[in-house]
Formats: structure tokens, C-alpha cells, sequence
């Protein structure tokens, strides 16, 4: 169970309870060369701050680890497009009535889902309390990008995984199927006794990674799917129902099969943190130092933690994109919307039937998409002269390609 | 205080880009000495480095500066993506930016420009030999092959942002053991106050000798390139002698590529893609040959004389009027949408065998060139490449390319097409051979072999044959070249 584990000791602190870091400890911590951090807090801004701090403050030639697991949440990379990858009208704490094509989702819905556009690159990944998370910084002179995913697949192994190995886009998976007959080499992280050239069944993914790249540091963080309870509720998260009416730049998730690998979390983090030992500090044991919400004290941590919590970030970090209405055969007005940097920078209704056509008004160039709160009241403010009946259809349409944001400013 | 050049040479090498003497230190590139009164800022483009891991383009996320702003080195530019990795680009020199070559959400391609910097650092030895030029020729003349130093330049400027930038993909890692090599050199030069500039300083690196222990003998003590060559003969005239030059020979040499090579590896392996398929066939040079002694009989001087190559362009050009699908370019970008392009002007690349290795030079129009005119252009372009004076324009807009191999030997050869050209033409060297005429009498003939290649994607055989024979019937027959010429 996780009430008990350690790592989500100060998860309940309040304010006046946590603890007080002193500036001396941060300076001593961020020089030593071999440091391994297990965050306390479950919240996803704050771990994605720290790790993000370590990256831009620790000396340039330490090496360090990163354990934290976040609370259901679904991070979106660097440049993603959040109304592409993710089906917003989940989100919110009391999502609209599941529709008649998902009604396994009625019932088993997460509650409130935070979602955290990270700083670096890569997909769209769903955390949750049965995943793990693992980051390791190092210099970027020594970096590779399977270094580290080969070093989470021998803590695997160590743990009687042996069907994990690291394919050729650096993720970790499971090999499915029979144990081949050709002997493998224990040492080779990218093969197992049960790969095969044309396996019957897809191997498992259960580690996606991510990687941000400065002049002297890299980051590699990853995460490991050990017993997630939600599989089968996260394609829903993770398939949004306007993918066929976006045309948009930016990095794509590649969506693979997933799979729980069956450890408990602190079992994995104890390989991990072992064979990070070994590799980084000849097997002396490297003192786990426990980090938590105190860190928000520090000033480049907290502005680190607003700038990930604002909605700003969030959604205005989009690449450009296009909205069209053109795939959907049973509307009879076009719909198209352009839109840069999160705000609509253009629009224009057409009607398929006659050649009547509104453009977008002048002042609602600039309107931010996730302001919007309804597109019933936004969509007539928007065009003028539209008849009110098409106008009510394409707010409908609009409502489930762009869903409303549920939130307003501030969420931790 | 009266400004003797030593006086501001000294000053050149000491002063920083804050001072207020602003001295840059000037380009090998394009100066034989320096100019120690005129100041000299450089506007070079900083280049996209390799990021690795075969990718060839990124999303450009964020610009951290704008056109105007003042960088230092290591100031961060930008941030792109390439799928799992997002990437900060930072500056290799201290400058100010002036151009920015993509916009945000822009697809950033590797080994092209990213932005502009007016260079205001003291570009320092190690630099301005990645900068300035590989062989440091400081006495092939200020002008050097500004085309091959173009991308001398381009490979020298990428390795210096990839030494100075983020190194981390496996390929990387090995050349960050060459860039702990080479910032040494780089701290150590302040130190010297000895005059030798940038390419002598590149030569003394490679004989591995010291400037201080060279005597110079150039005005101010200047130690140049004989000075050094001279102190290594002095030095290896005893080891020399007990050297096994024999079992020398036997050992393997590693080499990296030179920057022709660099560049043919990366063209030939992009047509890797393209199906080639080879039609041969032989032409009768006889006529062309006569009307060749006729004419050069009465050419004035050397200049004027015509070789046979001049022929084959216009006839392959003519040609290609009635077969415009063999001067077309493929654009395979969308591999689902290809898109052929019919090109209204006949361009042709022609393969020239130069000192550095293969370049290909662009005869631009063909078509509207009389024969004459296309072997004035011919010569001119082989004179500029012997002598490294080729410009990038010189290269750019081939729409088809002829290999003219017979200037060496060769019979049939199978050229390879260049993307995203669709055919190329190789001629052979012509020879005698023995042939039946009308009468089925023995005659000799002159026989040139053309092997036309071409991507089968696009042109299927009888095309290609139906141009060649065109070509064919062009040569053996001039006469019917003039009848159809406008």
C-alpha cells in the first residue's frame, strides 16, 4: 500500500510543519560528485522543478539520481500540442457525462488529473502512483542516450526482470512470447532470451524517455511502469477526439502497448539507486538525500514552480496549429481556426451550402484558446452575423475538439 | 606614442572585445596579412551543429536573443527539439547576432546557418585554423578556392560549435576527446606574444614544434612557414636516418575525410536511393572530329581551340528538348507525394577532375549557348578549378550532369546520378577500333562509348534509349545539330 511508504512521508505536511532547508545545505549538496535525490512530495510541478534546479545548479562534472512518483497526472514534452495529445475533457474533477462510445469510462474516472508540460523534449506520459519515476544528470561530455536506460534495465534484471531490454528508441520494454533457443549474452542490455526478429506479439513498453540537452549538462529522465492500477483507462487520456481535425507542428507521441512490470516501487528504487552506486561510486553506498516541498523555498525552485503551474506555460508553449472542420461530412458550416502560441490568431466561418462567410473580429485576434470558457457564448462574440442555429452546432462540434479548461489560475 | 605596427600588433593579440581598441583578429580567409590599422568585423554564419543520432532537422522552440543583442561565448542562443530531445544551442564567440534564419516552430536543419554573429572575440589560433582553412596556404594567394573554403568553412565551423556546444550522442563523445586536444593549444597561444599567425601556428601544431624554439626571419621576428619547415628538417636530419621507412609503409593510417571526400560521402550516399540504371551506347566520332580539325586549323591562338566535349553538351542539350523528362528534378520530401519538376533551363554539371578531388561546376543554360560559347565557359571553369578559384554559385542549379571520364581512360563506366537530378551522362574515352561500312568493307572508325544512367523511378529504358540514340544521331551527324539549333 502506499500510505506507508516512506517516500510519501511529507506528502500531508503543511506549510508551518515542513522543514526548514538551510541555503548552506543546498550549496553543499550541489557540489558533491555523486549525489542521489528520492523526492517526498507527489506533486509533479515540484518534482519536475527540482530535477529541472539540479540540472541548471549542480557542479558540471557531478553525476545525480532522481527518484520521484507523481500523483495521476498526464506531462506533455517541451513543444507538444496539449488539445492534440490529450483528451481535455477528462481532466476536469466532474468531466462531462462519459459519451455512449466509452461507457467503461463512466464510474472509473481519476478525479482531478494535473496537467504539466515538462521542459524537455519527447511524448505525452500518464504518472500515476504505480510509476516510478528515474532522472540522471551528468555531464554532457560523458552522455549517451542509452547509457542510463541500460543502466534501469540491469536494475531489472537484478530484480528477476529478465524479459526487459532497451530497443533501438532508447525506451525499455518487455519481450513478449517463448524463451528462444540461441544462447544471449547476460551483459547485452539490448537483448534477451526471449527476443526474436518477427515476435508474434509486440514487445511491452513499461519506460518511455526524455532528454534535455545543455552546453555542459544532460538530462535523461524516464519513467517505469511498475503497477499501475489505471492501463486501461489511460488510452483514454491519452487519445484526444480532435487528433483527426488538427493539422500541427511539433513532436508527435509515437503511442506503443504498455504494460505494468509487477515490482513495488520501493523494491525498484533500491536497484536502481544500487546500480547507480555502482556505476557512478565504486558500490559505496551513496546516501539518499530526501527532497521535498521545504525545496519551494529556494527561489529558483519556486520560480521554476510557477512558471510550470501557470497556465501560460502550459498551453501557451504550443506550437502553431490549425483547427478544421473540413474532416467532419455532417457539418454544414466550415470552421477554421488558426492558432499561434495558444491564442487564435485567425478565423473563418463558410457555410457549405451558400457563400455566405464571417471572418474573425478584430479583437478577438489574440483570445487565448484555454480562456475560453464556453464556446456557446464565445463562438457568437467571435464572427458576427451568423445565424444563432449554426452557431449553437459549431459551438457543440467546438466543445468536443477544443474542450474548455476547467481551471482557473492556481493549482497546486 | 607613436602606433608602430608592433605596437598594435601587440595590441591585437592582447586586447579583449571589450577594449576600446576593438581590433578583430582578421580572417586568413580572406587577407594575406594583417591589417593591423583597419578594424575587421566578420559576419559569419554560425551553423546548426550535427546533433546526432542521424537526425537532420529540428524544431526550432525559442530564440533567447534577437538581431542586435550582444552574446559572450556560451551565451544561449535557442532551444530546439528533435523527437526525445530538447536541445540548447549556445554561442561559440562573442559577438553580436545579426540575422536569425528561422522563425519559432521552424524546422531547423542541421549543417545549415541558424543565425548571423558579427564576430567581435579575438577569434584565437585554434579558432581561426577551424575558421580560416585546413592547409593554412598562406601563400596560395589572398583569394583562395572560396568555394572549397566554403565548406572547408562550413565542416570547420560545425565542429566548432559541435567542440564548444552540447557533445553527447556516441559519435560525439569520440570527438570530445579531439576537443580536450584542442582547447589546449587554445589556452596556451595568450601566453606566446610570438608572431606567427593562424596558419603558420596550424603547421607548427602539426610538426608538433614549439614557435618559440623557431628562429623567424619575417619583419618583426615573424616566424613563417619556411622557418619552420627549415627547423623540422634541422631537427629530423639525425632520427631521420635510423627511421625503418619500410615497415612505416606497412602500418595502417587512419585519415579522416577531406572536405571533397566529406562531401561526395554525404551526396553519393543520399543517391543511394535512386535506382540507377545504365544505357550504353557507342558514337561515331568521325565527323565530329573532322569538323574539329577543320576549325581548330584556323583558330588564332591555343584559347580557341575546340575539344569534342562542347559538342556532346550542345547535342545532349538539343536532345533534351525532346525528352525534357531527363532534365528533371525529383523532390521525394513527402516519400508518399513525389513530385517531378521539368526544368526550363538546361544546366549542366560537368565532373572535373580538380587537385583537391571531383568538383562539379555548373554550365548555366546550355540551351542558349552556342558551341563556342559553352567551350569558352568550360575552359574558364577548369582554369578556376585548378587553380581553387571556384564560387559557391558555381555549384548551385545543376539540372544534369556529364562525367567526362575519357580525359583519363575508361570504356564504359556507370555513373552515379546526383539527387535530385533524374540522369547523368559519362563519356568514355574515344578510341580507334575496327568497324564494317556500308560497302561491308574493313574501316576504322572512331568510337566514343556514352553511358547514360538514369533514376528509374522516373525514366523507364526507352526514354533514356530513344535521348541517347537522339545524342548519338546529333554526333555522327553534326549537320542535323545545326538544323535544329535556334
Amino acid at each position: 500500500m502506499i500510505t506507508w511508504n516512506r517516500a510519501y512521508r511529507g506528502a500531508h505536511l503543511s506549510l508551518s510543519q515542513r522543514r526548514w532547508l538551510s541555503k548552506l545545505t543546498l550549496e553543499r549538496l550541489a557540489t558533491r560528485p555523486v549525489q542521489s535525490y528520492i523526492s517526498t512530495s507527489n506533486n509533479p510541478y515540484l518534482n519536475l522543478s527540482l530535477e529541472h534546479y539540479l540540472l541548471q545548479k549542480s557542479s558540471p562534472e557531478s553525476t545525480i539520481l532522481l527518484l520521484y512518483v507523481n500523483r495521476p497526472s498526464i506531462i506533455i514534452g517541451r513543444n507538444q500540442n496539449p488539445w492534440l495529445e490529450v483528451n481535455l475533457s477528462l481532466l476536469s474533477p466532474a468531466p462531462r457525462a462519459a459519451t455512449n462510445s466509452e461507457p467503461e469510462l463512466a464510474g472509473s474516472f481519476l478525479g482531478a488529473v494535473d496537467l504539466v508540460r515538462r521542459r524537455s523534449g519527447g511524448g505525452t506520459v500518464f504518472h500515476d502512483e504505480g510509476n516510478v519515476n528515474w532522472t540522471v544528470i551528468c555531464s554532457s561530455k560523458t552522455f549517451t542516450r542509452d547509457k542510463h536506460a541500460e543502466m534501469v534495465t540491469r536494475a531489472l534484471r537484478s530484480l528477476g526482470v529478465e524479459r526487459a531490454r532497451v530497443n533501438e528508441r532508447h525506451d525499455i520494454v518487455l519481450d513478449q512470447g517463448e524463451r528462444g533457443g540461441d544462447v544471449v549474452d547476460g551483459a547485452d542490455m539490448h537483448v534477451t532470451p526471449f527476443t526474436r526478429q518477427n515476435a508474434a506479439s509486440r514487445p511491452l513498453k513499461v519506460s518511455g524517455s526524455a532528454y534535455k540537452l545543455t552546453r555542459q549538462r544532460a538530462l535523461h529522465h524516464g519513467t517505469c511502469l511498475l503497477s499501475s492500477p489505471n492501463l486501461n483507462v489511460i488510452p483514454h487520456y491519452l487519445h484526444s477526439p480532435s487528433k483527426p481535425f488538427m493539422s500541427a507542428r511539433g513532436v508527435e507521441s509515437v503511442s506503443s502497448p504498455v504494460g505494468n512490470i509487477l515490482l513495488e516501487n520501493e523494491e525498484f528504487m533500491g536497484a536502481v539507486q544500487k546500480q547507480f552506486a555502482v556505476m557512478y561510486s565504486e558500490s559505496r553506498a551513496t546516501e539518499l538525500q530526501e527532497v521535498g516541498l521545504e525545496w519551494l523555498e529556494n527561489e529558483t525552485v519556486g520560480k521554476g514552480y510557477d512558471e510550470l503551474n501557470s497556465l501560460d506555460w502550459t498551453y501557451l508553449q504550443t506550437p502553431q496549429f490549425n483547427v478544421s472542420n473540413a474532416a467532419d461530412a455532417l457539418a454544414s458550416t466550415d470552421v477554421q481556426f488558426t492558432v499561434r502560441n495558444g491564442t487564435i490568431t485567425a478565423g473563418v466561418l463558410r457555410s457549405r451550402n451558400n457563400s455566405a462567410f464571417s471572418q474573425l473580429g478584430e479583437d478577438s485576434v489574440g483570445t487565448r484558446l484555454h480562456e475560453i470558457a464556453a464556446w456557446s457564448t464565445a463562438l457568437p462574440r467571435m464572427f458576427t452575423g451568423v445565424d444563432r442555429a449554426e452557431c449553437d452546432k459549431l459551438a457543440t462540434w467546438l466543445e468536443s475538439v477544443l474542450p474548455p479548461s476547467h481551471k482557473t489560475a492556481g493549482h497546486s | 606614442m607613436s602606433f608602430s605596427p608592433n605596437t598594435l600588433l601587440r595590441a591585437l593579440r592582447t586586447s579583449k572585445a571589450s577594449s576600446r581598441t576593438r581590433v578583430s583578429f582578421p580572417q586568413p580567409l580572406f587577407y594575406r596579412q594583417l591589417h593591423a590599422s583597419s578594424r575587421l568585423d566578420v559576419v559569419k554564419p554560425f551553423l546548426l551543429a550535427d546533433i546526432g543520432e542521424g537526425i537532420t532537422e529540428c524544431q526550432l522552440i525559442q530564440w533567447f536573443v534577437q538581431p542586435g543583442a550582444r552574446v559572450e561565448q556560451f551565451d544561449k542562443l535557442c532551444e530546439v527539439q528533435s523527437d526525445k530531445a530538447s536541445v540548447e544551442i549556445t554561442s561559440p564567440f562573442d559577438g553580436v547576432i545579426k540575422k536569425l534564419h528561422y522563425e519559432p516552430d521552424d524546422m531547423a536543419i542541421t549543417g545549415k546557418p541558424l543565425v548571423d554573429i558579427d564576430i567581435q572575440s579575438e577569434i584565437s589560433g585554434a579558432d581561426a585554423e577551424k575558421l580560416g582553412g585546413v592547409d593554412g596556404n598562406e601563400d596560395a594567394g589572398a583569394e583562395k578556392d572560396q568555394a572549397e573554403e566554403s565548406v572547408r568553412h562550413d565542416e570547420k565551423l560545425a565542429e566548432v560549435a559541435s567542440e564548444v556546444d552540447v557533445a553527447y550522442s556516441e559519435a560525439m563523445t569520440k570527438g570530445s576527446q579531439g576537443q580536450a586536444r584542442q582547447h589546449r593549444p587554445r589556452q596556451g597561444r595568450e601566453d606566446k606574444g610570438s608572431l606567427a599567425t593562424p596558419a603558420v601556428r596550424h603547421l607548427l601544431k602539426e610538426t608538433h614544434v614549439d614557435v618559440a624554439d623557431v628562429q623567424g626571419t619575417g619583419r618583426d621576428g615573424r616566424v613563417l612557414k619556411e622557418d619552420v619547415h627549415r627547423h623540422v628538417s634541422e631537427q629530423t636530419q639525425q632520427p631521420v636516418a635510423h627511421q625503418p621507412s619500410r615497415a612505416a609503409t606497412r602500418q595502417d593510417k587512419n585519415a579522416p575525410l577531406t572536405p571533397v571526400q566529406t562531401q561526395m560521402f554525404k551526396t553519393m550516399t543520399r543517391s543511394l536511393d535512386i535506382p540507377h540504371f545504365l544505357y550504353t551506347c557507342a558514337a561515331d566520332m568521325g565527323a565530329i572530329t573532322a569538323l574539329r580539325k577543320r576549325l581548330n586549323a584556323s583558330a588564332t591562338s591555343g584559347e580557341q581551340k575546340l575539344t569534342h566535349l562542347p559538342f556532346i553538351l550542345k547535342a545532349v542539350s538539343l536532345a533534351l528538348q525532346h525528352h525534357p523528362l531527363l532534365n528533371s528534378s525529383l523532390d521525394t520530401k513527402d516519400p508518399k507525394k513525389p513530385e517531378i519538376t521539368y526544368r526550363g533551363a538546361h544546366n549542366f554539371g560537368v565532373a572535373i577532375d580538380a587537385p583537391s578531388g571531383l568538383l562539379v561546376p555548373v554550365v548555366h543554360s546550355v540551351q542558349d549557348l552556342s558551341i563556342v560559347e559553352i567551350a569558352t565557359q568550360l575552359r574558364q571553369l577548369s582554369d578556376k578549378a585548378r587553380n581553387s578559384k571556384l564560387a559557391p554559385t558555381d555549384f548551385s542549379g545543376a539540372t544534369f550532369t556529364i562525367s567526362n571520364i575519357g580525359s583519363v581512360g575508361g570504356g564504359v563506366v556507370a555513373p552515379v546520378i546526383t539527387a535530385p537530378q533524374v540522369a547523368i551522362l559519362g563519356v568514355g574515352r574515344s578510341k580507334l577500333v575496327p568497324a564494317f561500312d556500308e560497302n561491308e568493307e574493313l574501316v576504322k572508325k572512331e568510337e566514343l562509348v556514352l553511358s547514360w544512367s538514369a533514376d528509374h523511378r522516373i525514366v523507364d529504358g526507352a526514354e533514356c534509349a530513344r535521348c541517347a540514340e537522339r545524342v548519338r544521331a546529333f554526333l555522327e551527324e553534326p549537320g542535323r545539330m545545326m538544323v535544329e539549333m535556334r
